[in-house]
Order: C-alpha cells, then structure tokens, then sequence
C-alpha cells in the first residue's frame, strides 16, 4: 500500500487561494487505508476549509467533495467528468500518482496535491504505518529472510550489519531496530545461517531506467508506445 | 453566516441512492413479549430522561400498561441478554416508573363510531377489555356482558390487591367507558343466540379459567377445604373469610403463592405451602415466592396431601413425602411417591390451588377440548359457529394477563376481517429476529453495572394490610438500571460494502472486539454482538459503516439544525454549543446542570455516549456560529468501557486546524470527569467565561485593524 500524510492545513489554503471553485477529491484506496484521504477526511477538509472561510475572511471559495474508489486508473476518472464542468480546480487527496493521473486525464484542469506521498509501507497498528519497499525493481529478500535491507537499513547496505549496531537498534535512531540484526535472527530461526557468510556486490542502480514501465502483453503486441 | 448543515448529504453521499432503510434487528426481549413491546425503545428513551416519550412507545401496542406495570411475569426479562452479562434489566420496573412518572392515569383515550356492526364481548378480564379497547378504536359499537358486578375478570377477582390496587383497574375501565363501550354487568350470559338476536354481529368469548381443579383426594369435600380461585374471588370482593391459625395452600403456582399471601393478610399466624416438587420446577414466579418466603410463609417441597379428615374443629391432613423421577414429555421431572413416608399435620383451613380449567355453559354450542378449553383456529381464532371468537384463558387454560392482553388485541383485529369480509393479513413481514448469545469476547469487555431492584414496602408494614409490596423507582434509579440496556440489535452495519476498502479500523478500534475478517477476507460485523457505541462509525475512513437505525444516523445534523432555527431568534450571548451524552449524567441531572439555555446561550446536543460525535461534527458546530464547543461524557460513569479515549483523540485532531481556520484552539473543550472531581458545571462556567473574554479580544482586535 502507498503511504501519504494529508498536507498541514496552512499550506492546503494557501495552494487553493487563486482559485475559486474547488474540488476536493478522495481516493477509496491506500489513501482511506493510511487515514490521508479517505471520504472522512475529505468531509473533514471541505469543513474545515469552509469554516476557514468564514472565520478568517480566506477568499471567496466554493467547495464540493468526491471520492473516487482510484484515481490511478483513467476509466474511474471517467466518473468525474460532470463533477468538473463547474471546477476551477481539484484539490486531490489521492497519492503523487493520482495526482499525475488526473494531470493526464484532464490536460486544461488544474490539480493540487492534498497529501504528501511518503512510502510504500504496511499498517503497524491502528494509526500507526512502516515504510517497506524502496520498489528498486531487483528483490533480493529472498536472501536475506523477508526482510529488506534496502529499506529498513538506514544506510541500505547489502553486507550488515555495520558497526553502528547496538544491543540491536541502529546508531541513526535508537528507536529503530538494526535491519541486519534482524535479518540474522530470522535467519537463525529458518536454519538458513549460512547465508550470512555470502557477499552480496554491489548493487548498480544507474542501470535501473527511469521511469519504468512493465509491459505485460502477448509478445505479437509487445512494444507498446508512449503515445 | 449560518451555512446549512446539511448541505453536504452527508449519510449518502454522491453515487448512493437517497434511502434511510431501518435494518435493525427485533431484540430477544420484544420476541418473548406476548405483545411484543418495543422494549429497547422504551427502555432506551427512559435512559435518556425522556419519560413522557417512553409512555408513548408503551403506549403503542399495551393498552393497559398501567396493569403490565404492576403483574406482567416479565418474559422479557428471561429473554434479556444482559443476563449473560451480569443480570437482566429490570423491564417491568422501568414501564412502571414510566406509567407513574409519565402521567399514564392522564392519557385521554378517543373513539368515534365508525362502523355500524355492533361487537358483544363475554367476559370482562384482560382479554376482553384489550378486545374492547381496540374494537373501539376501529370504530365499533361493543358491549361488555360480565357476570359479576365489577369489570376485570381475574385482574379483580383473582389477582390479590397487593399486586395490582384496584384503582389502577378502575382507570383503565373509566377510560374504557368514556371511549364509549357499553357496559353490562350482573349480566351472565347464557345464550349466544339471543345475542345474534339482540343486533350483536359478532362475539368474543373471553370467560377466563375460574373453575378450580380437584385434587381426587379423600375428604375434599369436608368444610374447611376450600378451593384458591375461589378464596381470592371472596376476599377480592370485600368477605373476610375466618381461615383459624394454621392455614395449609395446596399447589406451587402463581394462585397457591397469592392465597397464601393473602391469606397471611387476613390475620392468619402460620401460613404453609405444600407443593410436590422442589422449587426449581415451581410454576409461580421466582420474585414471588421470594416475597412470599420474606413474610414468613413456610413452604414444604415434596410433599402432596393424600387424604383429608375433619376432625372436632381441625383438619387432619395427611401427607406423602415425595422425590422426583424421570422428565415427563414437557422436560419437568415427575414427583413419585417415597414409600411409608406419610405423616399427618393440624390445619384450620386448607386452600386448594392446584390449577384452573374454564368454565363454559354447554349453551354456547362452541366445541371444546382438552381441560374444557374452547378450541379456536389459532389464525382467525374463530370457534366452530360462524362469528363467534374466542380468547383468553378459556382457550388457553390459566396463562398470563399480558398473553391475554394479547390475545384480545388479536382478537380485535381478527373480527374486524371478519365484520369487513376480508382475510386475515398474515403478520407482516418484519425485520429480522436477533437471536444468538453474547460471545465471552464480548461479555468480557461489557462493563458490569448491578442491577437496581425497585424499592418494596418494609416487611412490617406488608403482613398487615392489602397496600402495594412493591413500590416504585425514583427518577436516578430508574435512568440508571435504563442505561444498563444493552441495546440489543441497534448497533451498525456496513452499509456500503463498495465503499469499504477493509483497511480493518473498525477491527482495531472496536472496544468488544466484534468486527472480525471471514474466510474470505470480508469484514463482518455480526449484528448480535456489536455493542452500538458507535466509534467505527465515526472512525471508519470511508464513511462506509453507518448505525442500523435511520434516527441514530441523522440525529446530530438534527439537532444541530434545530439548534441554528432557535438561536436565530435569541442573539446576544456567545453561542456555545456542547455535545452531551445524554444517557446517564445528563438524564439524572449532573449534567443537566449544564444546560442554560437561549439566555446565556449554552445548547446542548444530547448525543448517545460522546463516542459518536465526530470530529466533522465540532467543525459543524463552529460553522453554524458557535464560538464555543465543548464535549461532555460521563467519564467513568459511563455503561460503557474504553470509548472515550477516541473522542479525546478527535477533538484534538480538531484543535489542531483551528488555529489556521482563524479560531483560538481554547474555544474548544472536552470535559474529562474522570479526571476531575470537581463540578462539571464550574468547569463549564471557566469555559464560558473563557470564550467570552476571546469573543471579546477578537471583536476588539478586529476594530483595531479597520
């Protein structure tokens, strides 16, 4: 799941003051997952910023709202083209991706983004959400126990652990747990030891081209284009 | 300045269809009722303070609920599933305080002729005066034979005037008469043809079961046996009957406890109660024989009198010891004879009372069955001949005065077909049944609460006079035991099952742990278990979880608009609104201290536990004007465990964007009363003189700048 944190509300109303009609816009997915942009918070911020309004004399806006069950896909896009006949702008609760979606989608449309993406992660507890996956394209964990060093090793090395390890946490944050120390007791506990005695080499990440793109059509199709 | 709160459609937002549908669920106590009483409601609106709208939902269905206060058996309270938590909420108790505090004895009932065909009710117990109360609400012409020279069947003669004054009684048969429903009393009938031939198109036999069975045992006859139904009926109706000191009642049912109760009434010193099996399988209610036992009456189990013989001036009542054997078809062990255990006991008086049977003249030509019952349809509850119908205990043998209730509700509805010539309408297709007990996942996290027994009369001042044993709840008592409802039935659902993206918070955040992932990986949220506090609802980041009720679901957004609609016409004063629970402290006044009012421009939303304010509704609250909010619960007062830490958790995240919207984060307070000992209403006045002086700062600061 994709992981953001709704915008601070000063830099929200400060984005939206050109512009007069706004729609506030939620994605159903890994945003109302990770609390960023779900129905909820897109009710709250449509208050929130009508109050805003009202109280502090904030321009003359006026708002409607909207949740998508995606905003990554241009077919549920489709869904909003009578919603923004009467928008100035869209106001997008959606991820970096949604965001572009609808850049792509609607080329004479303005569009905010409401959220920040942070992550690739997982829900720890309620409320609480852990980055995970650095989506480097080349997994390796499975060699080193599920458990990925690239992104919970503060320094992502491939041969850990370092020797800013203590009692099991890292020297970067004594709240964090040393990626490496985990990945030895997991190896420990599936008999898989051996596996910390191999070199990892360096891995060459100029090699990996951005953007990527995954084509995963019959090969008689194959080459799709970018236009 | 006052934007409309609701112009958000907020409940059903863009892309749902516009409908308020009532999923929930019938709760196990109005199954068990023979009237099937909205009993949550009531019970509901009594927790909330709101008395006089609890008599209206009793009301709806009971017409006599001033007499179920006083002697219904309570079959609900068996079925309540409180039970399983600690013990059963205190039904008959609430409805009584319900009936006195809400001023039943006042309510006016009305009836205009409709309908030309006139009804003749036979018998005037509860059957038949429910019968006649609804047939005269529909518009009928009814008359009411009876035989003796009162109204009331059983209610007068049979039930002792220490369980149901006899004015309560008077009341409803007043009501009755003003309704305009012909009385005849001293009038036994003895032909239903003449009836017919009186103009009668219809009739309801309702005579009851006064006849008292025999016990088929030597001696019964001798003087100074007398039988239960009619010992009651002679003391009922005013004769002292001389009983001697010692005084023997026959029988474990609900006539033996009151005979002997009554008897000890009438002066008699030692009062003993044989019955032939152990207390468990004892008919009479458990309430009862406790009362029973507390004002000293003997009970011997096991033991069944095998002859009788009349000495100089005593009985002689000769007993067998008995032991139970085998379960018989209906599961009640059968008591067997120990044998050579006879032993014989000195009475005055031997009152019989082990059970009834009807009493129907072979006049009325209407077939009858086992124990000379009147055998009905159980639909249309018509006998063999063609408009008569009939109900009560004479169809029934000896049952309940709400079960009769009942069935001359029934009836009532059921002639009415018959005088308009249509089919009986089968019941109507309601919402589900819940069924199903409390998982111990969840019985574990329900906070115990004791249940709150109605105050009786001092056992000295009982064993001498026919005044009421049980007296009623004072207002705190009564909102207290209200609140301990469980509110079976009512809780929430995932209305939008599109909508849900399974992020599982309401997983995580549910204090009773009943939302759970299926085998499909489904969350389901199973109806008989969740608690209806409401925090998913609030919580659930895709607004897809919704309460069952459609009232539940808009009532903030009411209140809200109602409170814009009357501060229109009171300005002046800072407005400051306060989400309230209002279950509890705010019925029994702790909180109610807060309410001030259009004058000093405090108003409350009464919420069902603040758990369900949601941080969107504090937003609401400052767009409709408020320069103040506050959020009151009943702290560790609360029926409920763990539900306030979220709110605290939303309010917060509120305070947060206040300070950008332009608002001071201070104009916004939850009272934590957990955490303070001192008086909420001092604390709320610190509020007020707080958002005032900001008010204040603001108006000046504003005038600086221009």
């Amino acid at each position: 799941m994709i992981v953001a944190e709704q915008k601070p509300f000063e830099e929200i109303k400060q984005m939206i003051s050109p512009y007069g009609r706004v729609l506030i816009l939620g994605c159903g997915t890994c945003m109302t997952v990770c609390d960023a942009g779900g129905e909820r918070e897109v009710s709250f911020l449509h208050s929130a910023l009508r109050l805003a309004q009202t109280k502090s004399g904030n321009g003359t806006h006026s708002f409607s709202e909207y949740t998508l069950k995606r905003q990554c896909d241009p077919e549920f896009l489709d869904l909003l083209v009578d919603k923004i006949a009467d928008v100035d702008v869209v106001l997008s609760l959606g991820c970096g991706i949604g965001v572009q979606a609808i850049a792509e989608r609607f080329p004479d449309l303005p569009v905010l983004p409401g959220v920040n993406t942070s992550f690739m992660g997982m829900t720890k507890e309620s409320g609480v959400w852990d980055e995970r996956c650095a989506a480097c394209g080349d997994c390796r964990l499975d060699e080193t126990a599920g458990i990925c060093p690239i992104t919970r090793c503060t320094k992502g090395i491939l041969n850990g652990p370092c020797a800013g390890t203590k009692n099991g946490k890292c020297e970067a944050n004594k709240d964090m747990d040393c990626a490496w120390i985990l990945i030895y007791q997991r190896l420990e506990t599936l008999h898989q030891l051996e596996r910390m005695r191999r070199y990892y080499p360096p891995r060459n990440f100029r090699t990996i081209p951005r953007p990527k793109r995954i084509l995963r059509q019959a090969s008689i199709n194959a080459g799709g284009s970018d236009d | 300045m006052y934007a409309p709160v609701n112009d958000k459609a907020q409940d059903y937002p863009t892309g749902h269809e516009k409908k308020s549908p009532d999923h929930s669920l019938v709760p196990p106590c109005q199954t068990a009722c023979p009237l099937h009483m909205d009993i949550r409601e009531y019970v509901d609106l009594v927790a909330q303070g709101r008395i006089m709208e609890a008599l209206q939902v009793i009301r709806t269905g009971n017409p006599f609920p001033s007499i179920c206060a006083y002697v219904c058996t309570h079959p609900c309270e068996d079925a309540c599933r409180r039970s399983q938590v600690d013990k059963p909420i205190a039904i008959r108790a609430l409805k009584r305080f319900a009936v006195e505090f809400g001023g039943d004895r006042m309510v006016q009932a009305e009836a205009e002729t409709t309908h030309q065909e006139k009804v003749a009710i036979v018998g005037s117990g509860p059957a038949g005066l429910a019968c006649a109360y609804y047939l005269r609400r529909l518009g009928y012409q009814v008359t009411i034979f009876e035989a003796h020279s009162e109204l009331g069947g059983m209610l007068r003669i049979g039930i002792p005037q220490y369980r149901l004054p006899r004015e309560v009684l008077d009341t409803e048969v007043e009501r009755l008469t003003r309704m305009g429903v012909e009385i005849r009393t001293n009038t036994r009938v003895v032909s239903l043809d003449l009836i017919f031939e009186l103009g009668y198109r219809a009739i309801f036999i309702t005579v009851g079961a006064h006849q008292s069975l025999r016990m088929g045992i030597e001696g019964e006859e001798s003087p100074g046996v007398i039988d239960g139904a009619t010992f009651l009926r002679e003391v009922n109706l005013g004769l002292k009957p001389s009983l001697g000191k010692r005084v023997a009642v026959v029988g474990g049912g609900n006539v033996a406890i009151d005979a002997a109760r009554t008897a000890a009434r009438l002066g008699t010193k030692q009062v003993t109660i044989l019955y032939r099996r152990s207390r468990a399988e004892m008919p009479a209610s458990p309430g009862e024989v406790e009362q029973a036992l507390e004002e000293g009456i003997e009970i011997q189990y096991l033991v069944s009198p095998t002859r009788i013989e009349r000495g100089k001036a005593r009985l002689t009542v000769t007993s067998v010891r008995m032991e139970l054997g085998e379960p018989d078809a209906r599961g009640r062990r059968q008591p067997v004879p120990i044998k050579d255990s006879e032993f014989s006991e000195e009475f005055d008086t031997l009152i019989a009372a082990v059970g009834q049977a009807p009493q129907t003249t072979s006049d009325f030509r209407v077939r009858t069955g086992k124990g000379s019952t009147i055998q009905v349809d159980p639909v249309t509850l018509t006998t063999n001949r063609a408009g008569v119908f009939a109900g009560g205990d004479a169809v029934t043998g000896p049952a309940t005065v709400t079960e009769a209730l009942a069935a001359g509700r029934l009836a009532a509805s059921r002639i009415d077909d018959y005088l308009q010539h249509r089919y009986p309408l089968p019941d109507k297709a309601g919402r589900d049944r819940l069924t199903g007990d409390l998982l111990p996942e969840t019985i574990e996290m329900v906070r115990k609460i004791g249940r709150v027994e109605p105050p009786v009369l001092p056992l000295e001042a009982r064993a001498k006079d026919f005044v009421p044993v049980e007296l009623v709840y004072g207002w705190e008592e009564a909102v207290n035991e209200a609140r301990r409802c469980l509110r079976c039935g009512v809780g929430v659902e995932i209305l939008f099952q599109d909508k849900c993206a399974t992020c599982l918070t309401c997983l995580r955040v549910c204090p009773y742990h009943v939302p759970y992932l299926d085998a499909h990986g489904t969350i389901q949220i199973p109806a008989d278990q969740c608690q209806a506090c409401g925090i998913c609802v609030a919580e659930c980041p895709a607004k897809a979880i919704v309460l069952r009720k459609p009232f539940d679901r808009r009532h903030v957004t009411e209140e809200l608009s109602h409170i814009i609609r009357s501060t229109a016409e009171s300005k002046g004063k800072p407005l400051i609104v306060g989400f309230c629970c209002q279950y509890g402290l705010f019925g029994t006044g702790t909180l109610a201290g807060l309410w001030r009012g259009a004058k000093a421009g405090v108003w409350i939303v009464p919420v069902l536990c603040i758990a369900k304010v949601e941080a969107d509704h504090i937003l609401q609250a400052f767009e409709i004007g408020a320069e103040g909010v506050f959020v009151a619960g009943c702290g560790q007062q609360c029926a409920r465990e763990n539900t306030t830490d979220r709110v605290y958790q939303r309010v917060e995240k509120v305070k947060k964007v206040l300070a950008p919207i332009g608002l001071e984060p201070e104009r916004l307070q939850a009272f934590a009363l957990e955490t303070t000992d001192e008086d909420p209403t001092e604390a709320l006045d610190r509020f007020v003189e707080k958002v005032s002086s900001l008010c204040l700062a603001s108006v000046i600061s504003q005038e600086v700048k221009s």
